[in-house]
């Protein structure tokens, strides 16, 4: 049983350590680019919202999963 | 200086939330062709992501243009922590609350919409106001 708690933490804390990895990657280009193109922050902004879909895509399904785990399969 | 919350682009909200909508349902149906379980579970699996996303959406547009980029990126960080959360607080409750339910029906539905949200984003996105 402890193993699927590990399990779970696993999957939330990889996907948290991927997400917080790739937001800041975003983050820092988004400020980046508009420092760099000041008339473009607008476009820029609409496409790190489009990238963020993208980027939280697996860490939400992990975190399903994971909750999934320890409140059904553990529960 | 106060942030200036001048609006650049229209967010299109009502488009994201009806076609967000019309596909719970869509997916809600084909799952209650399996059962009455299973189709109420993959509407609130459908939920589970809107709601979440919605707040997000919502959160990261709250400033926009160059002179507010720094509160843009601030916003979009915690707006993702919230969005995290609030995500791992409606599976627990649905799972502790919601009993029974019908789990692949739930993960699944939740799963297509965690995918397709970003086309969605890609084939409508925010316009810039005239």
């Amino acid at each position: 049983m402890e193993m699927v708690f590990i399990a779970a933490a696993l999957i939330i804390g990889l996907g948290a350590l991927g997400a917080g990895i790739g937001f800041g990657l975003l983050g820092g280009k988004l400020l980046e680019s508009t420092a760099r193109q000041p008339e473009l922050g607008n476009q820029l902004q609409t496409k790190a919202f489009i990238m963020a879909g993208l980027l939280d895509a697996v860490p939400m399904i992990g975190v399903g999963i994971a909750m999934y785990l320890i409140f059904v399969v553990a529960g | 200086m106060s942030p200036t919350r001048k609006r650049i682009n229209r967010l299109p909200f009502l488009q994201w939330l009806a076609i967000e909508t019309g596909l719970i349902v869509v997916l809600s149906l084909a799952w209650y062709t399996e059962s009455r379980l299973a189709g109420y579970s993959a509407f609130v699996g459908g939920l589970i992501y809107v709601i979440p996303n919605a707040y997000f959406a919502h959160r990261m547009y709250r400033f926009e243009g160059a002179r507010n980029a720094h509160l843009v990126v601030g916003n979009m960080f915690r707006a993702e922590t919230v969005k995290l959360a609030l995500t791992a607080v409606f599976f627990a409750a649905v799972f502790i609350l919601m009993e029974p339910v019908h789990v692949p029906a739930l993960l699944f539905t939740f799963a297509v919409m965690v995918a397709l949200s970003p086309l969605l984003r890609w084939f409508i996105r925010p316009q810039p106001q005239r």
